[in-house]
């Protein structure tokens, strides 16, 4: 297998910012030079940054997760890479080709709602996106039966897009984005109002897409989607990343071997005991959160906390949820 | 894999690749319009009861065979009445529901140039134009209407016609009309006045003056009389030139017009 560092990055954002707002502009009739000089330097200072010196590496088949609160930048960031919006510094490449209309080409994107066109059956709305992309024509059958076994829908081939489940629509808007063999696809939440099953069927999906050698960007509020599948995992908030890595790397914010979940109608005495300890101490909720040092059974962690009225306790192994609000809480703090 | 610098390269559009991406969104939106089946016995259905009705009164009042009404009527049941709500009220719905869908934006994901959009719509429109009109010639024929003229010249006319339509869709539509409710309210505001000035149900010679001193400045006035000239009457580009001169002037405006609405919107659009 090539080392990481011999491979370039399938995508490369580097000190990516992009803000939105800024002063009103004066009405044509009303400007002058010097109100087009103004306009011109206060354009640099918008009133919300959405990206702020973003920078991001992605490698060839791997799966990457990018996480972040609402609004932290992550459909801007697909925006940018989908060329729909000019960064105001930094830069993109994707397999080393500056961000264009030609660079399309080599990205799939799946948007966080399925837009099909409802009337149209699913082998149509492929035969559209394959034209779109142009996929040669004596290809296109080819292709829309494959992408149509890939996401298992070929028995749904004709039927109208409109007639299918939440599910099926999700994977037929996976089949529009790999209709022209993209090296790199975008999933902007792509499991969002998917019952269970369908979300299992997904993620094996997105696994196929990997191994088949496809870069795959996820970005996901479901923890435990991002831990499942991700090799990678992002944290961004106010369009910084905060954090990156694999989850073993990610790891290591969070100094504990296990976390207690502890619901306690006389929680001073909790906190006093586990300051006592040396357990650092969290609020996840309405309970408290205790940072184990090292691995207890429940029985264990009841006999350290002898004495006080406990409500319920529970044990947990170190998730991806307690990693991702540490880095959050960190960065709120500083 | 290695890094080739690569400058920001220009999209690979060429006349073909336009071409094909003007086709599959034209093809698209007849597709769908076809799954529709009732919208499109509407398009049909539609100019055809036009003629009836306008064929009926004119024989009629005006006191001719049917046939010559039928032919009279043709032309204004044809551009006046069929062409504007199917190109103008159809570009005016394929814009907003695009938007509303949001589909609009999943295209501009893709390597969909701005143009071939617009002229998917443009030949998508053309398209049902061509429909409207076989109808409409079949029909007045089979009651035995004829028609004169140089039938390119009428093409002409009727392809000036679905340009001045569906640029004015284009600047209602991106314009105007956010949500598909506001389609009807805004074709009726601005079209119904704009029909019955041009002649579409009552020819203009039954106006009064004052009214057809107003109508000179309405472009269906001028397909109207532009296409009658030619087809009933038999006449030329000489005696009809500054209706044709007007029609040809305000499509190619409204067209220009309806491209920079269209780019403002889909500027906006992608920001969304």
């Amino acid at each position: 297998m090539t080392h990481p560092a011999m491979t370039a990055p399938m995508l490369k954002i580097e000190g990516l910012t992009k803000g939105y707002g800024g002063p009103p502009r004066k009405r044509f009739w009303q400007r002058t030079s010097e109100t087009r000089a103004t306009e011109k330097s206060a354009s640099a200072t918008k009133n919300h940054l959405a990206l702020d010196h973003l920078t991001l590496n992605l490698q060839p088949g791997e799966i990457y997760g990018l996480l972040g609160p609402n609004g932290a930048g992550k459909t801007t960031t697909i925006n940018l890479i989908c060329n729909l919006l000019a960064p105001d510094s930094g830069s993109i490449t994707i397999a080393g080709q500056s961000v264009s209309e030609a660079t399309k080409l080599l990205v799939g994107i799946v948007p966080q709602q399925n837009l099909l066109y409802n009337s149209l059956t699913c082998a149509e709305n492929l035969n559209f996106f394959a034209q779109l992309y142009g996929v040669p024509k004596r290809e296109q059958r080819d292709r829309i039966t494959r992408c149509l076994a890939q996401v298992n829908l070929s028995d749904r081939a004709h039927s109208p897009a409109e007639s299918l489940s939440g599910g099926m629509k999700r994977r037929l808007s996976i089949a529009l984005a790999l209709v022209h063999q993209p090296k790199l696809v975008i999933l902007d939440e792509p499991t969002t109002g998917l019952d269970i099953e369908a979300r299992y069927e997904l993620w094996e999906l997105i696994r196929q897409l990997k191994a088949q050698g496809v870069t795959v960007m996820l970005t996901t509020h479901l923890l435990e989607e991002a831990e499942r599948l991700c090799d990678r995992i992002g944290i961004i908030r106010q369009g910084q990343l905060l954090r990156e890595g694999t989850l073993e790397q990610l790891r290591e914010v969070v100094q504990a071997e296990a976390i207690a979940q502890i619901d306690s109608p006389d929680e001073p005495a909790v906190l006093a005991r586990a300051q006592a300890l040396g357990w650092d101490i969290r609020r996840y909720g309405s309970g408290i959160a205790l940072w184990l040092p090292e691995a207890l059974d429940l029985r264990a962690l009841l006999a350290q906390l002898d004495g006080i009225a406990i409500e319920a306790a529970a044990l947990h192994p170190v998730r991806l949820e307690h990693i991702y609000l540490e880095i959050t809480r960190k960065s709120y703090e500083s | 894999m290695p890094v080739t610098p690569v400058r920001h390269q220009a999209p690979q559009h060429n006349l073909l690749r336009y071409g094909t991406e003007a086709i599959a969104i034209a093809q698209r939106i007849l597709t769908e319009l076809l799954r529709r089946r009732r919208s499109l016995i509407f398009w049909a259905i539609f100019p055809a009861i036009i003629l009836w009705l306008n064929g009926s009164i004119l024989a009629e009042r005006a006191q001719i065979p049917t046939a010559e009404a039928y032919a009279n009527a043709a032309p204004a049941t044809l551009v006046g009445a069929a062409l504007f709500f199917s190109c103008l009220g159809g570009s005016v719905a394929t814009v907003v529901a695009e938007r509303e869908q949001q589909t609009l934006k999943r295209l501009f994901m893709s390597p969909l140039s701005g143009l071939s959009y617009f002229l998917g719509i443009f030949l998508a429109h053309g398209a049902i134009a061509l429909g409207q009109s076989l109808v409409v010639i079949f029909l007045a024929l089979v009651v035995g209407a004829e028609f004169q003229g140089n039938p390119f010249l009428a093409a002409l006319i009727i392809a000036l016609s679905v340009m001045a339509y569906v640029g004015v869709g284009f600047i209602l539509g991106t314009q105007f009309a956010r949500r598909t409710e506001d389609v009807n309210a805004l074709v009726a505001a601005f079209g119904v006045p704009l029909l019955i000035l041009g002649g579409a149900f009552l020819p203009t010679r039954f106006f009064p003056k004052s009214l057809l001193d107003i109508a000179q400045y309405n472009p269906v006035f001028h397909m109207n009389e532009a296409l009658m000239a030619v087809v009933s009457e038999g006449e030329g580009l000489d005696s009809m030139g500054n209706h044709f001169t007007f029609l040809a002037l305000f499509a190619i405006g409204v067209t220009v017009a309806g491209w920079l609405s269209y780019r403002r919107m889909v500027n906006v659009e992608r920001r969304l």
